[in-house]
C-alpha cells in the first residue's frame, strides 16, 4: 500500500502530504490541468468516501445512544469509539487519496493504487461477524 | 446552471464545445456535495440528542452547539462550491475538499466526547 501522507517528487519520497493539502497553489503548478471532468469525478469519489465516514460516525453515535448496556463492561462504548475512529480515518484517507489522484492526473502518471477499500471491508466484516457470534451466544445461553 | 443546456461535442476539444457539461459532471458533482451535507444531518442530530436529555449538563449542550456549527459550515461550503462548479470551465475544488475532511474528523472528535462524557 502506498505510504500514508507521502509523495514522490523527482523520484524522492517526501513527507509532504499534509503540506500539500494546505498549499494547494503548489499542486496547481505541477504538470498540466487535466480535463475538468476527471477532476470532478475525483471530487465525487472523495465525497462518496466522506459520506462513508459520516455513516460510520453516525453508526458509532447510534451505538452509544441506542444499544442497551452489554454484558461485557464498556463494550458498547468501545464499539462506538471504534466506529468513530474508523470514520475519522476514512475521512483523512479520502482527502489524502484525493490529493494524490489529483497530482497523478496532473503529472500524467498512474493513478494511486490503494488497498484501503479491501482493508475497510475486512475490518467491517470482521466486526459484524464478531457481533453476530456475540448475539448468538447470548441468545442460546 | 441548467443541465438541459449541454449539447453534444467532442470531449477534450478546444473552443466553446469543450466547456459543455458532458455527462452533466458539474451538476452531478453539485448534487454529490448536497447529499454529503445532508448525510451529515444524521451525525448532527445524534450529537445533539444528549443535550435534550432532562437535566443535561453544560458539556453536552456545548458539544451539540459545536456539531450544529460544523453542519452549518458543511452546508455553507457546499453552496459556495456550487458557484465554482457553475463557472465554465468549472473551477477545481481545493480548500473546500480539505475543509470537508477536517470537519468530518471534527465530528468524530465531538462524537468521541459525546460518548465518553
Amino acid at each position: 500500500m502506498a505510504p500514508f501522507l507521502t509523495f514522490e517528487v523527482d523520484n524522492r519520497r517526501v513527507f509532504g502530504g499534509v503540506r500539500q493539502w494546505f498549499d494547494p497553489e503548489k499542486t496547481e503548478s505541477v504538470g498540466e490541468t487535466p480535463d475538468y471532468r476527471f477532476s470532478l469525478a475525483n471530487e465525487r469519489t472523495f465525497l462518496a468516501w466522506v459520506r462513508t465516514g459520516l455513516a460510520l460516525i453516525a453508526g458509532g453515535l447510534a451505538c452509544a445512544q441506542f444499544l442497551p448496556p452489554l454484558p461485557i463492561e464498556h463494550l458498547r462504548e468501545i464499539i462506538a469509539i471504534a466506529l468513530l475512529i474508523l470514520g475519522a480515518v476514512v475521512a483523512l484517507r479520502a482527502v489524502d487519496h484525493w490529493a494524490r489522484t489529483e497530482r497523478a492526473m496532473r503529472t500524467g502518471t498512474e493513478l494511486p493504487a490503494s488497498r484501503f477499500p479491501a482493508i475497510l471491508a475486512i475490518v467491517v466484516a470482521t466486526g459484524a461477524l464478531v457481533l453476530t457470534i456475540a448475539v448468538l451466544i447470548q441468545a442460546l445461553r | 446552471m441548467n443541465p438541459g443546456e449541454s449539447t453534444p461535442g467532442t470531449p477534450g476539444a478546444s473552443g466553446p464545445a469543450a466547456f459543455d457539461d458532458h455527462g452533466m459532471s458539474s451538476f452531478r458533482t453539485r448534487l454529490a456535495w448536497r447529499r454529503t451535507a445532508l448525510s451529515a444531518v444524521a451525525v448532527g442530530l445524534l450529537a445533539t440528542r444528549p443535550a435534550f436529555a432532562p437535566g443535561a449538563r453544560s458539556a453536552p449542550v456545548l458539544l451539540a452547539a459545536l456539531a450544529m456549527a460544523g453542519w452549518a459550515a458543511l452546508v455553507g461550503l457546499a453552496y459556495r462550491r456550487a458557484r465554482g462548479l457553475d463557472a465554465r470551465p468549472p473551477r477545481p475544488a481545493r480548500r473546500t475538499v480539505i475543509a470537508y475532511a477536517l470537519i468530518t474528523v471534527g465530528f468524530a472528535v465531538i462524537g468521541g466526547l459525546v460518548v465518553t462524557l
